[in-house]
């Protein structure tokens, strides 16, 4: 399995962490885990609605002081 | 005299020259073009066929004492500190920034390239708006697809402002009733961070135009003329307006390391520097910073680079400025920073004449005359201020 990638968006108001996702989507295989960081608090329902929408599979959701990280494997390209 | 070599006479080069002591440093901008354009504009070449002039010689917009040289770059070596034209030869610096901004990259989706040739688009250049322009003039009725091809773009409002402007210009025609107006997104909804959209929402609603979110175009047919999404909807359309993907520099970075797989050049997300470089910076859309990709952005990193360079503490606080056109003689602002979320600041029309000024006003804020202004401005409307007065009284 190839290494996680992490996509770090923590202090992204605008346009936002789900920008960042979107676009890390575009360049993806099937098979990749992706973790997404954040800061901005409406990212956890903005990658839920994503991950349904596109089929997608959100693994795992930790909060810490520092961020929010979303760990997310791609099954649909 | 220690030698600063900027890359790209856009707002954020020309920004950072202006602010440089020249008698202190040897300031250079190099750019490919003799030209700079104010982008905002093309919004109203595309949906109001201004014909404003919107673009001025570089030369003129620097401060006496800093050099402007013509030159396409197509080389640089961070290592060896040296910097190759097409043109004029190799360049030495002791600082180097690199402003170069976004490049439209319309061949990296199927049929983007044919679309984009017919009908043009509302944020690439003079000639794509006036494309547009001609073609939304000839427009009689029927559905039109509106929207960003992907998810990165320069100025989050104006995809917006573009299906804002397009509904109030049919209106005004008599067409309205005869359109559909179709705004596609590949972010959740129709303005990407929830606060604004709460405060858009409801004019997107009341003015008909539909929304299709997670809409990140794959392909698009010109035969059929249909937009098939990497999410697998498709949209019909009579009249495509699609704004391409932003790709970062063309130019070859040695070492590669410090571009993502789009381009972007990787720097530090308060002080610009490009990762692993002191001597080198990356300033405006250039860069992989987690802002919007701006003008406002621009200038704010270019002062703080200007006084990093100059030996003054500084860093850029993330903050966005972003004026948002909401058609009918209003506008608002996208205010946050990197530690505040956006204020949902709603629309007036004092804050239209206050973008329409901006127009006027924007060759002086290139030269710096404007700074005294902004920073009252940017005291007055901090997104924690706009945030406590705004978002509770929701
Ligand atoms: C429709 C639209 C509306 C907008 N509205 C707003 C707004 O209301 N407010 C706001 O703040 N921002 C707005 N923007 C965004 C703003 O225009 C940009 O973010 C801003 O211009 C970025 O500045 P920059 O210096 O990073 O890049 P640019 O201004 O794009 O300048 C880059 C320069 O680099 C030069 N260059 C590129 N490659 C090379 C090379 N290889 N060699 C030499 N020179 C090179 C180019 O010729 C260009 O002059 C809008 C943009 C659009 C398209």
């Amino acid at each position: 399995m190839d290494a996680v990638k992490i996509i770090d968006s923590r202090g992204s108001a605008c346009p936002g962490p789900i920008t960042d996702l979107a676009k890390a989507y575009r360049n993806s295989k099937v098979g990749d885990i992706m973790e997404l960081w954040a800061t901005d608090k409406g990212v956890k329902a903005d990658a839920q609605a994503w991950a349904t929408k596109t089929g997608n599979e959100i693994l795992e959701v930790k909060e810490d002081p520092e961020k929010i990280s979303i760990k997310i494997k791609i099954n649909k390209r | 005299m220690k030698k600063v070599l900027i890359i790209g006479g856009g707002g954020g080069g020309l920004i950072l020259a202006n602010h440089l002591d020249t008698n202190e440093y040897d300031v250079t901008v190099i750019d490919k073009s003799d030209l700079h354009f104010y982008q905002p504009w093309f919004l109203y070449i595309a949906f109001k066929g201004s014909k404003r002039k919107i673009s001025r010689p570089i030369g003129e917009l620097l401060k006496p004492g800093a050099n402007f040289v013509k030159d396409e770059i197509s080389t640089i070596n961070l290592d060896e500190r040296k910097v190759y034209g097409s043109r004029k030869g190799v360049y030495n610096y002791d600082y180097l920034v690199i402003a170069t901004g976004t490049n439209p990259d319309p061949d990296s989706i199927p049929g983007l390239r044919q679309t984009y040739d017919e009908y043009g688009d509302y944020h690439t250049s003079v000639w794509s708006s006036q494309k547009l322009w001609s073609n939304v003039s000839k427009f009689k009725g029927g559905t039109v697809a509106i929207g960003q091809a992907s998810p990165t773009c320069k100025c989050p409002p104006s995809l917006l402002e573009g299906a804002f402007l397009l509904e109030e210009h049919l209106r005004k025609v008599g067409l309205r009733e005869k359109t559909r107006i179709v705004f596609f997104t590949p972010f959740p909804r129709a303005y990407p961070a929830e606060p604004m959209n709460r405060v858009v929402e409801p004019m997107v609603k009341e003015r008909g135009i539909e929304v299709m979110p997670f809409f990140d175009v794959d392909t698009i047919d010109p035969q059929t003329k249909t937009i098939t999404s990497l999410e697998g909807d498709s949209l019909k359309y009579d009249l495509p307006i699609i704004v391409p993907p932003c790709k970062g520099t063309k130019i070859k970075i040695i070492p590669e390391t410090v571009q993502d797989e789009d381009r972007f050049i990787k720097a530090d997300k308060k002080l610009m520097k490009i990762t692993g470089y002191d001597d080198a910076f990356a300033v405006g859309d250039c860069n992989t910073l987690p802002t919007s990709k701006t003008g406002v952005t621009a200038h704010l990193e270019a002062m703080a680079v200007a006084d990093i360079i100059q030996g003054k503490y500084s860093e850029f606080n993330g903050r966005i400025n972003c004026p948002f056109d909401t058609a009918y003689g209003k506008a608002t602002f996208v205010i946050a920073d990197y530690n505040n979320p956006v204020a949902p600041y709603p629309p007036t029309r004092l804050k239209h004449m206050m973008k329409m000024t901006m127009a006027r006003i924007y060759w002086m804020t290139l030269m710096g005359t404007a700074d005294p202004i902004f920073d009252q401005f940017f005291k007055f409307t901090r997104p924690e201020k706009l945030n406590k007065k705004y978002a509770t009284a929701d």
